[in-house]
């Protein structure tokens, strides 16, 4: 176990360098030049102010990238070592500080979609897999996979303008997290507000996230009810409650922990679309508005953090199998 | 779980407060994207100039009616003879928001750092670059002196932003990363208050302003990238103040409930800018001057407008905008008619002579790429009709959509066949830029035009101190780049905006509203 888990270590820091390294070249490779972009300031038009070379010959060599890209990868490597992601091109702020401001807003926002989507998928996925092909079950399909196919962007401006916009009803606010002025408020009055904020967001991020989950646990469940031991445990007398919760689920568990994996690194994320429209300052936006503006800092920031992320959940998955399952090894037998 | 519906319910019944009432004192427009810095030298966005207007004073201010120079923090500037000295006496009873007095060194200061490499001040320095040097004769008057006499010359330094020397005297900071940016100190009419990253920045009233000061107490600024969700904010009352676009002007705010609270102004701006279709000269296609004149008959302008921008825009056929006398009238636009477009292009070679349907010459068949930015819901829509219409005429346009910053890089490189763009106007007007020849292979006439004609009027404008005499040679630019079509010149659109009708004292100036002389009436309904 201890030489499985030193391998698994020992082989994510090749695929760690691997991952950077692509990256830092990608984004390198995209067209456009933050230092030339400093001076097309309007958007969507290009500006026709003078575009002096010689002004954005400074600005590269200010940024560093004036250097040879293999120079500039190593000297990201060895700052990164030292937690230290650089500045922002934009507003010359650590990189970190501005994750650090994005990250809370995003993981509230997950953490609650992930808590609705289990709580509503889990329960749902067994009830239907308790009647295989029955008329609800069928309707349960047909309510899912509708869900599943709405598009949030849609679903997003439609609920704004129905239940948050100025022509209809007019019940929940449509921008941000927290009124402006709601920090005079006393904490319960606070704490209301960012949940009245929360519910348009959240109800776009949960709806396609639990349409899947319910139909992959039913898959599963399913597929364990019809196993022999499923029968033999009907056989020795016990209850429907206790085969199904005792007995089948915990088995049909299993399959749930390879989602797990990609779930922390899913955490950290942040929807672009939902952030963008409801004008939520998240992970989502930060990234998107870094990569329009070509901010290699703070895009390769976020990319190191996800890519560690999904190392590490791929691992923890891994281990997990072994707690719920105990039949699971991966060092080979014989010895 | 017990304890969790209790809590619950005790909040409800409490019917505690977590709304929050709107400031009626207070004004709230709508930024697209957060400012990175609001640091007049480092800044770079529209929207953190526009903030920035409200928190630093420039020298000259421009009269909104008259657009003529009014004193600011200069109270009275002289121009040597030969426009290449500019001096600058400065007001005395200028603080800072601090309270520290403003003087010549804060100037003296504010020019140092933009000329500084260190300083991520790239475009400041750009627009600086002619600017030779910068005295001071005493500590309330500076000299600034300039390369060569040049119109624009007053108009740049009269915009000059100075910046409180006194707050940067720690050496160990760099200047990029200074907490100014994010908390600035001025000298204008409203003071930095907060800002909430990612979702609001708010100035208050400068209380100890030396000019006049405003009516509204606070400007609070959020951010909202979505148009769509912007409208939806000022229809709750959100909003005061939004730039809307064709469709939100023409189709969604046309009731009477929306006409009640607000009221929408067109604002159709000598400095504003126009879109286009560029011909890149450098290819063999492009050439021919009756190829170019041809396309203008292929596109009915006037229906675009109108079915496209619903009516919310002007044709146009040049560079200048119409909105100033520098623009010539008697140009006609040229109509939607193939059959002319046709012949033109039969007198330069261009004709179907394998029957294939296509135009060729010399076994060339006529086709090219035409190159446009994504995200532009407009050109989407304009860029299918132009194609179609080409091909009744036996053009093959291949279109070709990129992302913005790819799309940029296509025209500074000069690799596209055509491109469907647009410029942003200034003032006063001036078309060196884009028009002389010197800037066709790093500046921004991308096509690559050159005419010697052309060349010579843009020198001569450049040295005119005379409007009047400027607005003549623009005319005559004018009607030179009307025949040579190194453009196909599409329309000019206005800004529109809509403003809550608590706001009194709004007066539609021709470069816009002025935030800073509106009145509040708060006891008007919402």
């Amino acid at each position: 176990m201890l030489r499985y888990l030193t391998r698994r270590l020992l082989l994510l820091i090749p695929t760690f360098i691997g991952i950077t390294l692509i990256t830092f070249v990608v984004i390198r490779l995209a067209p456009g030049d933050p230092a030339a972009m400093k001076l097309q300031a309007a958007q969507g038009t290009i500006s026709s102010d003078r575009a002096a070379l010689e002004v954005i010959a400074q600005t590269r060599k200010l940024y560093g990238l004036d250097q040879p890209i293999s120079v500039q990868y190593i000297s990201w490597v060895k700052r990164v070592l030292t937690f230290d992601f650089g500045d922002s091109y934009k507003d010359h702020r650590p990189v970190l500080e501005k994750i650090a401001e994005a990250l809370p807003i995003t993981l509230l926002l997950n953490v609650i979609t992930l808590f609705i989507i289990y709580v509503i998928a889990i329960p749902w996925g067994v009830f239907s897999a308790l009647s295989p092909n029955s008329v609800l079950d069928r309707l349960s399909a047909l309510i899912l996979f509708i869900l599943y196919s709405l598009p949030s962007f849609w679903i997003a401006i439609l609920l704004i303008v129905y239940l948050g916009g100025g022509d209809h009803w007019n019940l929940f606010p449509i921008a941000g997290l927290m009124s402006d002025g709601a920090e005079k408020l006393p904490w319960h009055g606070q704490l209301l507000n960012v949940l009245w904020h929360l519910v348009l967001p959240v109800l776009c991020l949960t709806y396609g996230g639990f349409s899947f989950l319910a139909r992959f646990s039913r898959a599963t469940l399913l597929e364990v009810i019809q196993q022999d031991f499923v029968r033999t445990a009907y056989a020795k007398g016990l209850s429907r409650f206790r085969v199904m919760v005792h007995h089948a689920f915990r088995n049909a568990l299993i399959p749930q922990l390879t989602l797990l994996g990609t779930l922390l690194p899913s955490l950290l994320g942040g929807s672009v679309i939902i952030e963008q429209i409801f004008s939520i300052p998240g992970m989502g936006r930060l990234g998107f508005e870094a990569v329009l503006s070509r901010d290699y800092p703070v895009v390769m920031a976020i990319a190191t953090i996800s890519a560690l992320l999904t190392l590490v959940s791929l691992l923890l998955s891994d281990l997990l199998y072994l707690c719920v399952d105990p039949r699971i090894r991966f060092e080979r037998k014989g010895k | 779980m017990r304890w969790v519906t209790s809590f619950l319910s005790v909040l409800f019944l409490s019917q505690c407060q977590f709304q929050v009432e709107k400031n009626s004192q207070e004004l709230v427009s709508r930024i697209s994207l957060e400012p990175d810095v609001l640091n007049p030298i480092l800044s770079t966005a529209a929207s953190e100039m526009e903030i920035e207007s409200f928190l630093f004073d420039s020298l000259l201010k421009t009269d909104n009616t008259t657009l003529e120079f009014q004193p600011n923090l200069a109270e009275a500037w002289e121009i040597s003879s030969d426009q290449k000295q500019f001096t600058f006496h400065l007001r005395k009873d200028v603080l800072w928001h601090d309270g520290r007095p403003f003087t010549a060194e804060d100037v003296l200061f504010t020019f140092e750092k933009i000329q500084d490499p260190k300083v991520d001040s790239a475009m400041t320095r750009s627009y600086f670059k002619d600017v030779l040097k910068v005295e001071k004769e005493d500590d309330f008057t500076v000299r600034f002196l300039y390369r060569y006499p040049y119109f624009k010359a007053i108009h740049m330094l009269g915009g000059f932003q100075p910046l409180p020397k006194h707050l940067f005297q720690d050496e160990k900071v760099d200047f990029n990363q200074h907490s100014f940016s994010r908390a600035p100190i001025g000298t204008g009419p409203y003071r930095f208050k907060e800002w909430k990253t990612g979702r609001s920045i708010l100035l208050e009233r400068n209380e100890s302003y030396w000019g006049e000061k405003p009516d509204i107490q606070q400007l609070s600024f959020k951010i909202i990238p979505e148009p769509a969700v912007a409208l939806q904010l000022l229809k709750k009352g959100e909003l005061d103040v939004l730039e809307l676009n064709g469709l939100q002007w023409a189709r969604q705010t046309d009731t009477p409930a929306f006409r009640k609270s607000y009221q929408k102004h067109r604002i159709d701006s000598p400095a504003g800018g126009y879109g286009y279709i560029g011909w890149n000269l450098r290819k063999p296609i492009f050439q021919d001057r009756k190829v170019r004149q041809a396309m203008a008959y292929l596109i009915d302008q006037q229906a675009i407008i109108d079915k496209l921008l619903f009516g919310l825009g002007r044709v146009t056929t040049g560079p200048v905008s119409s909105a100033t006398d520098g623009y010539d009238h008697t140009l006609p636009l040229k109509p939607f008619d193939p059959e002319q477009a046709k012949r033109l292009l039969k007198e330069s070679g261009w004709e179907d002579h394998d029957g294939d349907g296509w135009l060729d010459k010399k076994g060339e068949k006529f086709q090219f790429n035409l190159l446009f930015p994504s995200g532009s819901n407009f050109y989407e829509k304009f860029a299918p009709i132009f194609y179609e219409n080409l091909k009744q005429v036996g053009i093959d346009v291949h279109l070709q959509r990129m992302e913005w910053v790819a799309f940029i890089r296509e025209a500074e490189q000069r690799k596209y066949d055509a491109m469907i763009g647009g410029w942003s106007g200034g003032w006063p007007p001036e078309f060196y830029q884009i028009w002389h020849s010197s800037q066709s292979d790093q500046g921004s006439n991308h096509v690559g035009y050159k005419n010697s004609e052309v060349d010579r009027l843009l020198v001569e404008a450049r040295r005119e101190f005379d409007q009047s005499k400027r607005d003549a040679i623009h005319r005559k630019i004018h009607r030179i780049i009307y025949e040579d079509q190194p453009y196909l010149f599409l329309f000019e659109t206005p800004s529109l905006v809509a403003r809550h009708r608590r706001f009194q004292n709004v007066i539609e100036y021709k470069m816009g509203l002025d935030v800073k002389e509106w009145r509040v009436n708060a006891s008007l309904p919402d």
